[in-house]
């Protein structure tokens, strides 16, 4: 039912060169999306771009750090000359940290709000003139069920993450008028190699599942699937939401 | 998106509105429904429609609330296959303001948009555990979650159904059964049109929606299907406004 539920669309999602983000990629140019693979490593991003293009998608990688305002406006610059205006936007670059409070320094807070907050900011901020011109646009925010309930380590990643979910609800009332839907994705533990540096490997994290109601952590592509949710014609009625995917760890608010 | 290939649904109050549109989008999926209702001619309708999209349907009549009758009428659903997905749909409401309402008008508000979910559940679950696997989606309603005026009993009713969900879902995900719930706004369903009519539907949408418009059923189906799919296998214990922009609430 779903083939080319994005044909015509262009998709921008960042922190796509690994993990999440290059899933999130795959998927949407599965479904037809001319896509633009943004990240900070060139290499990595072009191999993502690369493998899409082989199995018969359209995609461009460019490379920029996303707390950077000339990166920003650079990468848009290259994917509107190739693609023409982004109309999905995916905003999941991010950075973790680790350790308590005291730990933190403020170059290491600063970096952490620098990706997560302000390049969330600088990319939508780039983003969405061209999508008030369409009057249509999507714009899918990444948080993370630390933002939700917070966490007993990483108090800036915790605390970048609940202003992810600020921004969407603000960007929901602001840019509605335009018919421009923003949401977000709140993932709680997945399979990456973020979450196995984190846990010291599969063995930290085959421990950590058995809390997690359904037992498990998430593949990567599950959250795609919420992302895709959310980018595509499906989801025209929703905004302002955030979608926890997090095996039932957590059930906040209402 | 993960299609619904030979699963089967049961989608309760199915005969019209969001739940006939339900059971059409599952049936465009792939999956074979029960479509429960308590008439007996809307009920045939939507199987009809369920056919044309090249799925079976077996039609279940009876009133939601008897939980007894629900069973035996899910019972003979048997011949489909075991049900893999529940939509619990039925729901009723009245606008009545809270000093004038009956005591009886507030238990069947609660008979049919509880007890009926509860009812519904209890004839699923034993197949759902016994196969270890099983997607439940509850319709609640934003009035659940913020209020309505006028519609003390409704809005109590959907936030019981939101602590079936949550509660559901921890119980039963050591089973791999998800339990997650859509939250319709301001939809323009056929009832809709009856109470407001068109100019009063485009005036609250344009004082009080941010998107501007109403949805329509189709909008809540999609967030069903997605819901009720593989897609959403990381999902549980969740709640989806489907609302354009009103209830920007709990995260």
């Amino acid at each position: 039912m779903s083939e080319g539920r994005f044909a015509g669309r262009v998709a921008l999602v960042t922190g796509a060169g690994r993990g999440m983000g290059a899933c999130h990629a795959r998927l949407l140019a599965l479904g037809g999306a001319r896509v633009v693979v943004q990240g900070r490593d060139g290499e990595s991003v072009e191999q993502i771009a690369t493998g899409i293009r082989t199995s018969g998608g359209e995609a461009l990688a460019v490379a920029g750090d996303v707390s950077r305002e000339e990166d920003v406006a650079r990468n848009l610059d290259e994917a509107e000359a190739a693609f023409g205006p982004v109309g999905i936007l995916v905003n999941n670059a991010g950075v973790a940290s680790f350790g308590g409070t005291e730990a933190v320094t403020e170059e290491s807070f600063d970096r952490v709000f620098g990706v997560n907050l302000a390049g969330t900011f600088l990319m939508t901020r780039r983003v969405v003139p061209g999508m008030k011109a369409a009057r249509a646009g999507k714009i899918v925010n990444i948080s993370s069920r630390f933002g939700q309930v917070g966490a007993p380590v990483s108090i800036d990643y915790c605390a970048s993450k609940s202003g992810v979910h600020g921004l969407t609800k603000a960007w929901a009332k602001e840019l509605a008028p335009w018919n421009i839907c923003v949401n977000c994705v709140a993932p709680g533990g997945v399979w990456t190699e973020m979450g196995l540096a984190e846990h010291g490997g599969a063995e930290g994290i085959r421990k950590i599942e058995q809390s997690v109601p359904l037992k498990r952590w998430a593949q990567p592509e599950e959250m795609s699937h919420a992302v895709a949710f959310l980018a595509g014609p499906e989801s025209d009625f929703i905004t302002g939401q955030v979608l926890p995917a997090n095996g039932g760890a957590t059930m906040a608010g209402i | 998106m993960a299609g619904l290939e030979g699963r089967i649904a049961l989608v309760t109050g199915a005969g019209t509105g969001m739940g006939r549109s339900h059971a059409e989008v599952l049936a465009e999926r792939g999956a074979d429904i029960v479509v429960q209702d308590i008439v007996e001619d809307a009920a045939l309708e939507t199987a009809e429609l369920v056919r044309t999209a090249g799925r079976r349907a077996h039609v279940a009549v009876c009133d939601i609330a008897d939980g007894v009758a629900l069973a035996a009428v899910i019972g003979e659903a048997a011949a489909l296959g075991p049900i893999d997905v529940l939509v619990n749909n039925a729901g009723i409401h009245a606008l009545t303001p809270f000093e004038e309402i009956a005591e009886a008008e507030f238990d069947r508000i609660f008979a049919v948009n509880v007890a009926g979910t509860f009812n519904a559940m209890r004839a699923v679950l034993p197949g759902m555990k016994d196969r270890r696997r099983g997607a439940i989606v509850n319709v609640a309603s934003t009035s659940g979650q913020i209020g309505t005026p006028g519609d003390t009993h409704y809005c109590a009713s959907k936030g019981a159904v939101l602590g079936l969900t949550k509660a559901w879902a921890k119980e039963f995900a050591a089973w791999s059964i998800r339990v997650n719930a859509v939250s319709p706004g301001p939809i323009a369903t056929e009832m809709t049109v009856r109470n407001r009519g068109w100019e009063g539907i485009r005036e609250r949408a344009e004082k009080e929606i941010p998107l501007r418009r109403y949805g329509l059923p189709r909008d809540v189906s999609y967030a069903v299907a997605y819901l009720a799919g593989d897609g959403a296998g990381f999902v549980t214990g969740q709640v989806i406004p489907i609302a354009g922009g009103l209830a920007i609430v709990g995260i």
